[in-house]
C-alpha cells in the first residue's frame, strides 16, 4: 500500500498518476471546456484557477468519474475513468458531511463503502480524526461544529481511505479567511506526511500559488488551458513561503493572466 | 422551579377546566336527547368500562387501526422513496396519487363494499387508503429535497445502490416521512370509524352506532371522547418520534 517506494521530494517523479488527454465536455448545446491536456505526478499538487463558471469544478467531477466526459480520456494509473474508482477521494466545497452522522461515523463512511473490515475501521477512524486535529469531537454532529471543523472532518473522511489521488473542490471557499489560512497550512503539513497526487480547484490565486507545484489557468468559453505556470518555490511550503520574494512574483504572474481573462468573462456575461 | 412550571402550564389547565365547565353547563341546560353534561359522560364511560364491553370493542378497533396504519407505513415510505429516486416512475404514478389523495375516501366505501364484502380485509383497506397518501406525499417531498451533493458524496465513495438507501436516503427522509405519519394517524382514525360505520359494524364505531340508535347520548359522547383522546395521544407520540429522528436537523 505504501507510495514511498520512490523517495523523491515534492514534484513530479516518474510516471504521472493522472493523465488527462484531449478532454472535452458539453452540457447540451453548451460546450464547457475542450482540449484539456495535463498530467499530475504521484507527489504533485496541481492547482486549477479560472473565472467563475469556467468549468473547473466540472473538470474535477469528470476526473472523479462523477460526470461523464464527451471527448478524450482520463487515466488514473492504468485505469480509464468512466465512473468513480478506488484510490481517488474528493473533498467537497460544502463539506458534504452527512448531518445525521457523527464525526466518527462520517470519517468511517468512505472506509465502510470501500468494504474495509470492522477492525481496520476501528483503528483508522481515530487515527485520521487525530491527524486533522479533531480529537475530542468524535461524537459531535456537523451542526455542532464550525465550518472549519466540518471541513477537517471532510478531509479526514477522504484521507481515511488512503487515496493516491485527492481531488479538492474549492475546499476552503466556504470558511472564513482566518480559518482558511489555518487549513491551508494544515493541508500542507498533512500532505508532507502523506504525499499524494492532488488536483486543487480554487478561486484564490494566493492559495493556488501557495499549494500548487503547478498552476493551470483555464480560459475562455468554452474554456481550455490558457497557461500552466510552474511554481518553483522552495519545499516544504510553510508560512515563510508567503514572505518569499518569488511568491509575490508568481502570484502577480497568475493574477495578470487570470484578470485579463476575468474581464473578458464578465463582458461575456453582461452581453 | 415549581412556580415557573405552574405558571407556564396554567393557561393550558385553565382552558381545559373552562372547556369542561362550558360542556357541563351546556349539557345541563339542553335536552339529554341532544347533549349530556361532562359528568354524565364520564359516568357512562365508567359503566361501559365496568361491563367490559368497551374494552372488547376498543381492542377490536385497535386491531383494525394498527393493521391498516402499519400497512400504510410499510407501503407508503418505501414507495415514496422509490418515487423520489426513479424519475420515470414518479411522473407516471404521481397523477394517480394526487387524484386519490384529493378524493374523499368515504365516497369509495360503497365501491369497496361491493368489491370485497363485509370482512376484515375491506375495512383494513379503508383505513389504509385514508392513511397512506400523506405518508407517500411527505416521503416523496422529503426524499426529493435531499441535497444532490450528498448523493454525489455517496457516488464518489463508490456506494452501492443498497448502501445509498441505507446510509443516505432513509436517514435523510425519515423526519420528513414522520410529518406524513402524524397526518396519517388522524386520517387512519377517521378511516377506522368510517369503516366501522359503513362496512360490518364492530369496535368503537359500532358502540357509537348502537348508542345513537338507542338514543343513549351519554354512550355516544363517551366513545367519541375516548377516540379524540387517543387521537391526540397518538399525534403527540408521532411528534416525539419525529423529533427523535430529526435531532440532526438544527
Amino acid at each position: 500500500m505504501t507510495q514511498q517506494q520512490t523517495a523523491a521530494k515534492a514534484g513530479d517523479d516518474g510516471e504521472p498518476r493522472i493523465r488527462v488527454r484531449g478532454l472535452g465536455k458539453h452540457y447540451g448545446a453548451l460546450e464547457v471546456f475542450k482540449n484539456i491536456n495535463f498530467d499530475v505526478g504521484k507527489r504533485e499538487i496541481v492547482a486549477i484557477v479560472g473565472p467563475s463558471g469556467c468549468g473547473k469544478t466540472t473538470l474535477l467531477r469528470c476526473i472523479d468519474g462523477l460526470l461523464p466526459h464527451d471527448v478524450g480520456e482520463i487515466l488514473v494509473g492504468d485505469t480509464r475513468v468512466t465512473e468513480p474508482i478506488a484510490g481517488v477521494a474528493m473533498v467537497f466545497q460544502h463539506f458534504g458531511l452527512f448531518p445525521w452522522k457523527t464525526v466518527s461515523e462520517n470519517v468511517a463512511y468512505g472506509l465502510r463503502m470501500a468494504g474495509a473490515p470492522k477492525a481496520e475501521i476501528a483503528r483508522k477512524v481515530p487515527e485520521f480524526i487525530k491527524l486533522v486535529g479533531l480529537a475530542g469531537f468524535e461524537n459531535a454532529f456537523p451542526y455542532q461544529m464550525s465550518g472549519g471543523m466540518q471541513q477537517r472532518c471532510g478531509l479526514a473522511r477522504a484521507l481515511a481511505v488512503e487515496p493516491n489521488v485527492l481531488l479538492m473542490d474549492e475546499p476552503f471557499a466556504a470558511v472564513d479567511a482566518q480559518t482558511r489560512e489555518i487549513l491551508q497550512f494544515e493541508l500542507l503539513r498533512i500532505w508532507q506526511e502523506r504525499p499524494t497526487a492532488m488536483v486543487f480547484v480554487t478561486h484564490s490565486i494566493e492559495e493556488a500559488v501557495l499549494l500548487g507545484h503547478r498552476v493551470i489557468v483555464l480560459k475562455g468559453r468554452p474554456s481550455s488551458i490558457h497557461e500552466t505556470i510552474t511554481i518553483d518555490l522552495p519545499e516544504p511550503r510553510t508560512r515563510e513561503t508567503l514572505q518569499h520574494p518569488r511568491f509575490a512574483v508568481l502570484r502577480e504572474r497568475v493574477w495578470s493572466t487570470l484578470m485579463a481573462e476575468a474581464r473578458e468573462a464578465e463582458f461575456v456575461l453582461e452581453r | 422551579m415549581l412556580n415557573t412550571a405552574l405558571r407556564r402550564h396554567a393557561p393550558f389547565w385553565i382552558s381545559i377546566a373552562a372547556g369542561i365547565a362550558i360542556w357541563e353547563i351546556a349539557g345541563r341546560s339542553t335536552s339529554q336527547a341532544f347533549m349530556v353534561p361532562f359528568s354524565v359522560t364520564i359516568k357512562a364511560l365508567w359503566q361501559l368500562l365496568l361491563t367490559g364491553e368497551f374494552i372488547r370493542q376498543f381492542f377490536d378497533s385497535a386491531e383494525l387501526f394498527l393493521t391498516g396504519f402499519m400497512l400504510s407505513l410499510a407501503v407508503g415510505m418505501p414507495l415514496g422513496m422509490l418515487l423520489a429516486r426513479v424519475r420515470v416512475l414518479r411522473i407516471g404514478v404521481e397523477p394517480y396519487i394526487m387524484i386519490l389523495y384529493a378524493t374523499p375516501m368515504v365516497a369509495l366505501i360503497p365501491f369497496i363494499l361491493s368489491m370485497m364484502g363485509f370482512g376484515f380485509a375491506p375495512k383494513v383497506l379503508v383505513v389504509f387508503l385514508f392513511a397512506v397518501f400523506p405518508v407517500i406525499y411527505n416521503t416523496v417531498e422529503g426524499a426529493r429535497s435531499i441535497k444532490p451533493e450528498l448523493i454525489e458524496v455517496a457516488q464518489s465513495f463508490r456506494s452501492t445502490e443498497w448502501a445509498l438507501w441505507r446510509d443516505v436516503m432513509v436517514p435523510y427522509t425519515l423526519p420528513y416521512a414522520m410529518t406524513g405519519v402524524r397526518q396519517a394517524i388522524g386520517r387512519a382514525l377517521v378511516g377506522m370509524i368510517a369503516a366501522e360505520f359503513f362496512l360490518s359494524s364492530t369496535g368503537l364505531g359500532q358502540l357509537i352506532m348502537t348508542a345513537s340508535q338507542n338514543f343513549d347520548t351519554a354512550g355516544v359522547f363517551a366513545s367519541v371522547l375516548v377516540i379524540a383522546l387517543i387521537g391526540v395521544a397518538l399525534m403527540r407520540a408521532g411528534l416525539v418520534i419525529e423529533q427523535h429522528f430529526a435531532r440532526w436537523r438544527q
